[in-house]
């Protein structure tokens, strides 16, 4: 590592949980953080923050003195596949090639463990097709695993409201590469700080994986006794997602998702990379000890 | 300093492009020189200055004619300007047999080799292509953008630049005919659908001047306005401004070096004579097996089997659902205008790519004879106006490949007879890795408005895709006369260069030409770097 000061660090989807987590992070580190918002915030904020918007045309100058980019952005509100490829794919691409032109050294896109060779998800697709234009590009992907913590946020908090059920639903053979925020933060650091970092995927997950119903019986709370859970063939519950989606159902899990809960990635990318970078990654404990 | 270049094709162009830029150095280019027909030439030239509503009719039909069905090979061979002349034996096809059923027009004795004749696809290798090759892509990249920069480009940013970077400025393509637009369209609405399947597309990426188009329709029996790129093009600049000695009508015999000094022993077609020639240095670019025969010939490589890997080929053919309004090619550029990429590992080395075609005329004879009955010939027309020819290649890693032996010549004045015959094994994994590609492509195929007509869908025969090589290929630690050194050069050659696709290490299912010429280019402007010091 060598690189902490002299440098400005953008965020994008600071919004977000990771985001936000993110944000906080660095500045700990004694890091200039700037963030990027879809709106402007007011005058105060706004030394800190800088406005843009996946969906418009990208000002290279919104990434003046820029030296890394963390690209964390993703519009999850839009659900036609093709104006969310519009947005979030063709969008994040601009983005891209706009930071490049602005001369930052770095972008580090958060992409997501949905996003491996062959995934069925729509959200894995998208995000996979962003990997390759910023693998192109020369530049740097990260895959966050299921990420919990403290204050969990995302998936692992839409988990555990599932797991406050009084019987906890869970799917027979279903896992997840699980990473606790800390060690999300502290890889997330050493990848913007230091000098060498090579252009790859680099999974940031424990490995081997946790089996799904361990995750969903340790986020279950504690003064319930012991959980209770049922095993649900996951096909006819997809079925019914995807028909309450086009119905416009509101729905706590999509169809989506669930489908990446069920046909998780394989392995872990880049635990070479990892390695090299002293990157290292605990269990899966809600605890997170 | 004197540099002798062999051949007139596009790893030709290439080393003269890159040697050209050396001001103090000598360029001779020695080639065969098979040229269009005077009459042909002088119809193609009386239609590149008028527009096509003034054409003489007499001068369409000439150069207008279309593919000529082939023996053993399902797809025919084509015509240019109506000529035969980039696969007409003007002597370099001497010795050559095959067995099998394979192509024997494997060596283009044609100024400008087989570019007169080529789709014009233009896309650099994906990056991980070079995962078996002793470089990467990124040292290859100033040589791709100086052969973009030089050549006449069209492409357009879509998803195929996932794996394929632009890599230079290029025109806009002509507007597309109407089944392939329609396709296009669909795969934008239905993206995700078809990408779960695995397949991926974008606009062709092609070696022409799409912006002067003028949508004539007669791109696949050669562009009247030369806006399609031939190597030929390269020459005729160099020797126009007097970078390029160029020497035609003579066939190389044999390579090697004399007291440290190379040199090239050459037979001429008007006096049957052989004469050497001598330089500082020497690159062979006769295309893969002119010179792999070459090599063996100097080399005395008699009997040995010598296997080319190549990417083998296919024939798709997809019917649309609606059909064009009106069954003809004009009013639309005819070359390849989508491409279809199927991803088989993450990284994009085990790619498949297939060239979408629309209608032109030389389609008509493709119909099978029941159709060309005149009673039936409604059902022929309702066909071709749904028609778009899915034109594929497979890795060379997952294809066949061939032989090729060569005998001692009867006379020091011939050249050594080449026997090319199938490989022995890897056909059976071709059709396993082909059935993957027609079940991947029938499920994304509804949501792109068409379907693939399986029972017309073939392998081509070993040699028919003409993009072979690896009989010399490049590697850090070249072993004795079976591999070259990065720079083309095998034992024990020091300032002879091979670089065509003789050195690629591997043949890659996506376009080739183009990584051909970034290559020439590579070994060139290294060598001259070198020289420099």
């Amino acid at each position: 590592m060598a690189k902490a000061h002299g440098q400005l660090i953008g965020v994008t989807g600071s919004n977000g949980y990771l985001g936000r987590s993110l944000v906080a992070a660095l500045r700990k580190e004694n890091l200039d953080v700037v963030e990027y918002r879809r709106v402007a915030l007011d005058a105060d904020a706004s030394e800190k923050t800088r406005v843009l918007d996946l969906g418009a045309p990208m000002d290279p100058s919104v990434f003046e003195g820029v030296t890394c980019l963390v690209h964390g952005a993703w519009d999850l509100r839009e659900t036609d596949p093709r104006r969310a490829w519009e947005r979030n794919v063709e969008g994040s691409k601009r983005l891209l090639d706009a930071a490049l032109d602005a001369g930052v050294q770095r972008v580090i896109f958060l992409s997501s463990m949905s996003a491996y060779f062959g995934t069925k998800q729509d959200y894995g697709l998208m995000k996979l097709a962003v990997e390759r234009a910023v693998l192109e590009a020369n530049q740097v992907v990260v895959r966050p695993g299921l990420v919990y913590g403290a204050e969990s946020g995302g998936m692992a908090a839409t988990l555990s409201k599932l797991a406050r059920l009084p019987v906890i639903p869970v799917f027979r053979g279903a896992h997840q590469f699980t990473l606790h925020v800390d060690d999300f933060l502290g890889a997330m650091v050493t990848l913007i700080v230091s000098d060498d970092v090579p252009s790859a995927v680099v999974g940031l997950a424990h490995e081997p994986p946790t089996p799904f119903n361990e995750i969903m019986v340790a986020l279950a709370p504690n003064e319930r006794g012991p959980a209770k859970t049922v095993s649900i063939p996951w096909h006819p519950l997809l079925t019914t997602l995807r028909v309450a989606e086009r119905l416009n159902v509101p729905l706590p899990v999509r169809s989506d998702s669930l489908l990446g809960l069920v046909r998780p990635a394989p392995n872990v990318p880049g635990r070479d990379v990892a390695s090299e970078l002293g990157l290292s990654f605990r269990p899966f404990s809600v605890t997170g000890e | 300093m004197r540099v002798l270049i062999i051949g007139a094709g596009p790893a030709a162009a290439a080393v003269a492009l890159a040697v050209s830029k050396s001001p103090d150095v000598e360029i001779q280019v020695l080639d065969v020189g098979g040229r269009l027909e005077d009459e042909n030439d002088a119809a193609r030239l009386r239609m590149s200055k008028s527009e096509p509503s003034r054409w003489a009719t007499r001068d369409e039909q000439i150069i207008s004619q279309t593919a000529v069905a082939s023996e053993h090979h399902r797809l025919p061979e084509k015509r240019i300007f109506g000529s035969d002349f980039p696969f007409r034996d003007f002597g370099q096809l001497d010795g050559v047999r095959v067995d099998g059923g394979l192509n024997s027009h494997v060596v283009s004795g044609a100024y400008g080799g087989f570019s007169n004749t080529w789709g014009a696809q233009t896309m650099v290798f994906s990056d991980a292509t070079f995962n078996d090759w002793p470089f990467t892509r990124s040292e290859l990249e100033e040589d791709y953008r100086a052969i973009l920069n030089a050549i006449p480009y069209s492409a357009e940013e879509d998803d195929l630049a996932e794996y394929f970077p632009l890599w230079g400025p290029a025109d806009a393509l002509p507007p597309l005919s109407e089944n392939p637009e329609r396709i296009l369209t669909s795969y934008d609405r239905n993206r995700v659908k078809v990408r779960r399947q695995g397949v991926l597309m974008g606009k062709a990426r092609l070696a022409m001047r799409g912006a002067k188009c003028v949508s004539c329709g007669l791109c696949m029996t050669g562009c009247p306005y030369s806006l399609v790129y031939s190597a030929s093009q390269t020459f005729d600049d160099l020797v126009r401004s007097g970078r390029v000695d160029y020497v035609g009508g003579h066939l190389a015999l044999s390579v090697g070096e004399e007291d440290g000094r190379p040199f090239v022993s050459a037979r001429s077609q008007s006096t049957s004579r052989v004469e050497t020639f001598h330089a500082d240095k020497v690159f062979v670019a006769c295309g893969a097996l002119g010179t792999t025969r070459l090599v063996a010939q100097s080399l005395g490589m008699w009997s040995r089997r010598i296997h080319m890997s190549e990417s083998a080929q296919f024939l798709m053919p997809f019917l649309s659902l609606r059909g064009m309004r009106k069954l003809t090619q004009d009013g639309s550029f005819t070359l390849n205008q989508f491409n279809i990429v199927l991803p088989f590992d993450e990284a994009g080395h085990d790619l498949v790519q297939i060239h979408g075609y629309p209608y032109n005329e030389a389609m008509d004879d493709a119909l099978p004879t029941l159709l060309k009955n005149p009673a039936l010939k409604a059902v022929g027309v309702a066909l071709l106006k749904r028609l778009t020819v899915g034109l594929g290649y497979l890795p060379s890693w997952w294809s066949p490949g061939f032989d090729v032996t060569f005998e001692r010549p009867a006379s020091e004045g011939e050249l050594a007879p080449m026997t090319l015959t199938p490989s022995a094994t890897g056909e059976a994994e071709s059709r396993r890795r082909l059935r993957a590609v027609v079940r991947r492509l029938v499920k994304a195929a509804p949501y792109l408005g068409v379907m693939p007509v399986l029972p017309q869908v073939a392998l081509s025969a070993p040699t028919k895709s003409y993009h072979f090589g690896a009989s010399f290929p490049h590697s850090r630690t070249p072993k004795e006369g079976l591999e070259s050194d990065v720079l083309g050069r095998v034992h024990p050659w020091r300032d002879v260069h091979l670089v065509d696709a003789s050195v690629f290490p591997s043949v890659p299912a996506t376009t080739f030409t183009l990584s051909i010429m970034a290559n020439a280019h590579r070994i060139a402007r290294t060598v001259m770097e070198e020289t420099r010091g």
